[in-house]
């Protein structure tokens, strides 16, 4: 089994507001090397480092917004988001919890940091990840999975070197509880200074880690720090991480679906006819109605 | 000099390679204009015509009250400017704004002379271009003296699909000329419509 190399560690770009709740640095798609096509099926990475928000009695956050063609997977380190949706549902994403919502055929939501929370303020740190549908799956029924941190499967590392939550896929046996329309591995590693971890992934699967907290050695020689994205080489299964102090990784894998991307704004289809056509169905109301 | 969308949107348009015009560009002023940053100004003399390499453009007025009326959008491809006061020499009554960071290509009286000349269909295209610009303003002044709000509206997306997502819903009732309440109520009526669950 060959080992897999580090072909890329991103700096965090310039980070920009997303309405005016959300403060990220973008990693997917940019540059031909973390492109949607590379990256696939990871559309996009926005990464909301840590960012202390003062008290604020009306929350921020982002309007009413479509999405259409894919999937959006909200991870909560820090803060909560409220969020509603035009099929009437809606609920809170608390530390650790996960929003995974298959927007598919279309729906309206908006998502705003959780009223109580806003009143207090305070440090907020989130992923928002959007991973794209295969053409058969784009025009199914919109649905939600709220993962909380406490149904989150856990591995426990030996020597209480760390712990691998397992939001989507398999590590090490333990599987995740989200479902997914392809094979998509979705890991927070989190390790105790030194803590080590193995992984094992086909090696035509496309596979970064972010790093949240600390830094980190990826076999043994190159080094990530703090906010930085690791793109992995397709060149092999196996890599393996070290910690060089208490740390938080988010390592995400998946199939490459081999379909071609016709994205524009908040839709990812695989023509530019049905991005013209998820235009239109936006503009006459075929994903629903959402007050602002 | 970076290549040109114009350059591009002519060629098609023109049936001509695009490499056989690329070089007639090469004096054209490319300018950066920043999210609300203005190209025009009330009494400003508009000397150009912009056309939308990048971003978006928003063309309007302000009357006696403060309100703004919006008579254009103009994102990318589209040409935007006010003829009045480039053809007729007058002071502006409209202003002309990025709604995004934006790059336009200006062009004056003395490069759409440059065109006629050195490319023989520019003219008869040229003035198609003009005949167009003139039904759309007709629709548009027809469609505001007897149209319902729901029937604007609907003219509205079919020329504009993706503006919606990229403008304040105040602006796109402003150009509809209805109140911002009621462009809501209209999408709500046609969400409630055509919305399955």
């Amino acid at each position: 089994m060959k080992t897999r190399t580090v072909e890329l560690v991103a700096s965090p770009r310039a980070p920009h507001f997303v309405g005016d709740g959300f403060r990220v640095h973008n990693f997917i798609p940019s540059g031909f090397r973390l492109d949607m096509q590379r990256m696939s099926p990871f559309l996009m990475l926005d990464y909301n480092s840590t960012y202390n928000f003062p008290p604020s009695d009306k929350p921020k956050g982002v309007g009413v917004h479509p999405h259409k063609g894919f999937e959006t997977v909200t991870i909560a380190y820090k803060g909560r988001v409220a969020h509603h949706d035009s099929s009437g549902g809606g609920g809170v994403i608390g530390e650790g919890d996960v929003q995974w919502m298959t927007a598919a055929n279309g729906i309206l939501h908006k998502e705003y940091h959780e009223e109580e929370w806003s009143k207090k303020g305070g440090d907020f740190q989130m992923v928002q990840l959007w991973v794209n549908l295969p053409a058969k799956y784009k025009k199914t029924t919109p649905k939600y999975q709220a993962i909380k941190s406490k149904d989150i499967k856990r591995h426990e590392l030996p020597n209480h070197e760390g712990t691998i939550e397992v939001i989507a896929g398999e590590y090490n046996g333990v599987q995740g509880s989200a479902s997914t329309f392809t094979p998509v591995h979705l890991f927070n590693a989190r390790l105790k200074k030194g803590g080590k971890a193995d992984f094992q992934i086909s090696a035509e699967y496309n596979t970064a880690l972010l790093v949240l907290e600390g830094n980190i050695i990826i076999n043994g020689t190159e080094k990530v720090p703090t906010d930085h994205l690791a793109l992995m080489s397709n060149d092999g299964e196996k890599f393996n991480i070290e910690a060089v102090d208490d740390a938080l990784v988010l390592i995400l894998s998946g199939e490459p679906i081999n379909e071609p991307i016709a994205a524009q704004g908040p839709f990812v289809m695989n023509t530019r006819a049905e991005l013209m056509e998820a235009f239109n169905d936006f503009n006459i109301g075929k994903f629903g109605y959402l007050e602002d | 000099m970076q290549h040109l969308r114009i350059v591009d949107y002519l060629s098609s348009k023109l049936h001509i390679e695009s490499d056989s015009i690329s070089t007639l560009f090469d004096t054209c002023i490319l300018k950066e204009i920043k999210k609300n940053d203005f190209l025009l100004s009330e009494n400003d003399y508009c000397k150009h015509t912009f056309f939308v390499e990048k971003g978006l453009l928003r063309q309007y007025s302000i009357d006696d009250n403060g309100k703004e009326h919006t008579i254009s959008f103009a994102p990318e491809n589209w040409f935007v400017t006010d003829r009045e006061s480039v053809y007729f020499d007058s002071p502006s009554r409209y202003y002309i704004q990025a709604l995004e960071d934006s790059e336009v290509v200006l062009i004056d009286e003395n490069f759409i002379q440059l065109l006629s000349e050195k490319i023989p269909s520019f003219t008869t295209f040229n003035d198609r271009l003009l005949h167009n610009h003139i039904r759309h303003l007709q629709n548009r002044i027809n469609l505001l003296l007897s149209a319902s709000a729901e029937r604007r509206y609907l003219e509205f997306i079919e020329m504009y699909p993706d503006i919606l997502l990229r403008v304040p819903l105040t602006m796109v009732a402003s150009y509809l000329g209805i109140t911002p309440e009621s462009l809501s109520r209209v999408r709500k009526d046609l969400a409630r419509k055509n919305f399955k669950k």
